[in-house]
């Protein structure tokens, strides 16, 4: 009968300790190898610590609740033949390391021969202090030449060993000091220029810029040349609206709407406006002042086969989400079809552009100009998400704010994205801004 | 909720069995004997119960480094069972059971485990490198190797593994690229469990599946069901043959899941899958699957089981006690495995250190 101690391991990566949970068996107890002992809590995980051995439960070091460090003896067992405490054991130990340097080393044996024949000459030690500097080809030029390269003086820069100092040093003479740098720089600008070669297999045809392209190239160019365009991107966990949209959408069916996220994203949009009356502004630049608009007139940027035109959901703070959905679903249908009026078109101060549904995340939206500020969304996806320390489902609307620098500051800019983002993500808050 | 890339329309998706054991693609099914079949269940339940073991003795101290295997045994077994001894195996950290069946001495996994010199000291006739510990860098060595056996003219292939999170990283992509550029003998096996550590694959790329990364290399793709053992032969052979005819590298997803954690060094899955998931994945469960195939067809019984599993248990125990009474390393014998012919500085140290062991 002999004694053997269970040290605790360490259960993980960079883990030096563990709470002793609960003790699964107690003195006297006889177990089998592998059956759970203890439960152990650290850092990381709550483990089950199974026993090394076959044994009686002779003693338990650390009592439920204490904390162990990796190597305390947490128990110690009863075991037939030999433990681990025992002299013998430990002699056998000390006695390992010298058996080792002959046995398990077979390359030891091998060292010696190839390292003599690799001496050049009696006494010539081969050091690998200096380094050697010498590129592939050149090393294998020495090899083939049967050339130890650690032998040979470089010549080139920071000592660097060329070919040149190979071929020298294999003739015994001295080896040239010339620096080859030069000679190497004349050569690479002797290189001529290629002629280009024209095939004839490129065909081009050119056709003019359709009236509406004409436009959306100006206005895109003039807001991007002139509005330092920055754009700050954010994700909403919209769940909670996707379910809110489920239930109202057989009662839109019933009123014949179909009910989108635009509505809800319009008067979460309007009711941030109005806590960040910056984004709702213009900035006149000739005369350098900031004109703020008391009123919400929200562009939608709706893509039709000829182009992208933006029309106006006019006075969006006056009216409920029924019509602000209702008036989407008319203002782009009419756009569609090329029905509306160009009035329809103009005025907005706050846009929207829907990237989402043609399958987008984020992106750089360019502003309508001389707005300040377009919010692009993005598309829901659902995936999982942590949420207070566990992974759970969750819709994430991707959105992107771009914004003119020169009246929005970035912290602005996103306060105004966080406040957008709690209201799409309690829509019920949404109440109070109707 | 789907955080799984299972099915795609751009690559093909191979299965051969559904996860009651039903034969769903007769075309696939691979030309095995019955005593081969039964190999592939006997190996696949004598890894099961040596993981089971393994995760133990982690907890007792007695093995160090170790992830685990359980849920990927089909991916892992089928695609070796493709190969042949001369095909030369790169391993990511988790492919053990690989390098076991391809000749590497279970006591030698121990002490590698543990650490120990002698664990990668590979014997001359077993082709494989030590498990790659850096994520991803065993592709590249493959697309080399590959080139190697292509510039001597043998007919060897090179297969390597890596996880979903090992085709985030670069050498990944380099590896794949090269082996593509130069069409040398190489399989990529990616091993998609779901997570890398704890960051599902959703999070990870925007792909809709890894194996579509082979298209940009100009490499076949494919993605296998990774829990059907038969699915994942069939797509290696045919990737392995191929690769040995001349024809080129192939890129191969199996899509699995690991049952346990990442590592023995301490992660919690609970806090990063939910119980639905794991639920979900053990209804496909690769054992389960073929074990239902064979013993429909009166190949497997429970007496076969139990022989696989005691099979196991004996060999772990062999091996153990083999490992156990291999003397403990020393420095000095660290410094003498690496090099042929020792460099003067580890000479010195090796001179130091010996004298301070004598002491």
């Amino acid at each position: 009968m002999a004694l053997y101690e269970f040290r605790l391991p360490e259960l993980g990566e960079g883990l030096h300790e563990g709470r002793i949970e609960k003790w699964l068996v107690k003195v006297g107890d006889m177990v089998q190898e592998d059956d759970a002992i203890a439960e152990v809590e650290n850092d990381k995980a709550m483990v089950e610590l199974p026993s090394p051995v076959t044994g009686k439960v002779a003693k338990i070091h650390v009592e439920a609740g204490n904390t162990a460090v990796v190597g305390d003896v947490l128990v110690t067992f009863e075991v037939e033949g030999e433990g681990n405490v025992s002299a013998d054991a430990q002699s056998a130990a000390a006695a390992a390391p010298a058996e080792t340097n002959q046995a398990a080393t077979p390359a030891a044996q091998t060292t010696a021969a190839p390292a003599a024949a690799a001496q050049p000459a009696a006494g010539a030690s081969v050091s690998h202090a200096r380094e050697v500097l010498a590129t592939p080809g050149v090393r294998k030029f020495a090899r083939e030449q049967g050339v130890d390269i650690t032998q040979v003086q470089g010549t080139g820069p920071n000592g660097k060993i060329t070919r040149e100092d190979v071929e020298a040093f294999l003739k015994g003479g001295t080896q040239a000091p010339a620096d080859t740098a030069p000679a190497a720089e004349t050569k690479t600008s002797t290189a001529k220029a290629g002629t280009v070669a024209v095939t004839g297999e490129e065909v081009e045809e050119r056709v003019p810029l359709p009236g509406i392209r004409k436009i959306i190239a100006q206005a895109m160019a003039r807001s991007k040349y002139t509005a330092p365009h920055v754009t700050v991107m954010d994700e909403a966990n919209v769940t909670e609206l996707v379910k809110l949209r489920a239930e109202i959408k057989p009662l839109a069916a019933d009123r014949g709407v179909k009910i989108t996220y635009l509505p809800f994203i319009v008067k979460a949009m309007v009711a941030a406006l109005r806590d960040f009356p910056e984004l709702n502004s213009s900035l006149d630049d000739e005369r350098q002042e900031l004109v703020y608009k008391r009123y919400f007139h929200i562009g939608i940027a709706t893509d039709t086969e000829r182009g992208l035109v933006v029309p106006v959901v006019r006075h969006a703070d006056k009216k409920n989400m029924w019509t602000v959905a209702a008036e989407i679903n008319d203002l782009a249908t009419r756009a569609r079809s090329n029905k509306l009026m160009p009035n329809e078109m103009k005025g907005s101060t706050i846009s929207i552009t829907n990237i989402g549904s043609a399958g987008g995340m984020f992106f750089t939206p360019i502003i309508n100009y001389p707005e300040v500020a377009i919010l692009g969304v993005g598309r829901i996806t659902e995936r999982p998400i942590i949420q207070n320390g566990e992974v759970v489902p969750a819709h994430m609307m991707a959105l992107s704010l771009s914004f003119d620098h020169r009246v929005i500051d970035g912290a602005l800019a996103q306060n105004f994205i966080n406040r957008l983002k709690r209201l799409l993500e309690n829509p019920r808050l949404l109440l109070m801004e109707v | 909720m789907s955080t799984i890339l299972e099915s795609s329309r751009a690559i093909p998706f191979r299965q051969v069995l559904d996860p009651t054991g039903k034969v769903v693609d007769k075309d696939l099914m691979p030309k095995l004997t019955d005593d081969q079949l039964r190999e592939l269940m006997r190996r696949m339940v004598f890894i099961r119960v040596m993981d089971q073991r393994a995760i133990k003795l982690t907890r007792q101290g007695r093995l160090g480094f170790y992830a685990p295997v359980a849920g990927q045994e089909a991916s892992m077994i089928g695609s070796e069972f493709a190969t042949t001894k001369e095909d030369f195996i790169l391993p990511g950290y988790r492919d053990v059971p690989q390098l076991l069946f391809h000749g590497w001495p279970m006591y030698q996994w121990i002490l590698f485990s543990r650490g120990h010199q002698h664990g990668s000291d590979m014997p001359k006739d077993v082709n494989v490198l030590m498990p790659q510990i850096i994520i991803g860098a065993q592709y590249v060595q493959t697309a080399g190797t590959a080139l190697a056996f292509k510039l001597k003219g043998e007919k060897r292939v090179a297969i390597t593994y890596t996880g979903d999170g090992g085709t985030s990283q670069g050498d990944f992509y380099e590896g794949i690229n090269f082996a593509g550029a130069y069409q040398v003998p190489a399989v990529f096996v990616v091993q998609n469990n779901q997570f890398a550590i704890s960051v599902p694959v959703r999070l990870q790329t925007a792909a809709e599946t890894l194996a579509q990364k082979a298209v940009a290399a100009g490499i076949p793709g494919v993605q296998v069901d990774g829990n059907d053992i038969l699915a994942v032969y069939a797509v290696v052979k045919e990737a392995v043959d191929r690769a040995r005819e001349g024809g080129g590298p192939t890129l191969i997803e199996a899509v699995t899941f690991r049952f346990g954690p990442h590592t023995m060094s301490g992660d919690d899955p609970t806090r990063y899958r939910t119980k639905e998931l794991e639920n979900e994945w053990e209804q496909k469960d690769p054992l389960v699957r073929f074990r239902n195939y064979l013993q429909s067809k009166g190949l497997w019984s429970e007496k076969d089981e139990e022989a696989a599993m005691e099979e196991s248990k004996e060999a772990f125990n062999d091996a153990l006690k083999k490992a156990d009474a291999v003397p403990k390393m020393t420095i000095p014998s660290l410094i003498d495995s690496m090099f042929e012919v020792l460099p003067d500085s580890l000479k010195a140290q090796r001179a130091e250190y010996s004298e301070k062991e004598e002491a």
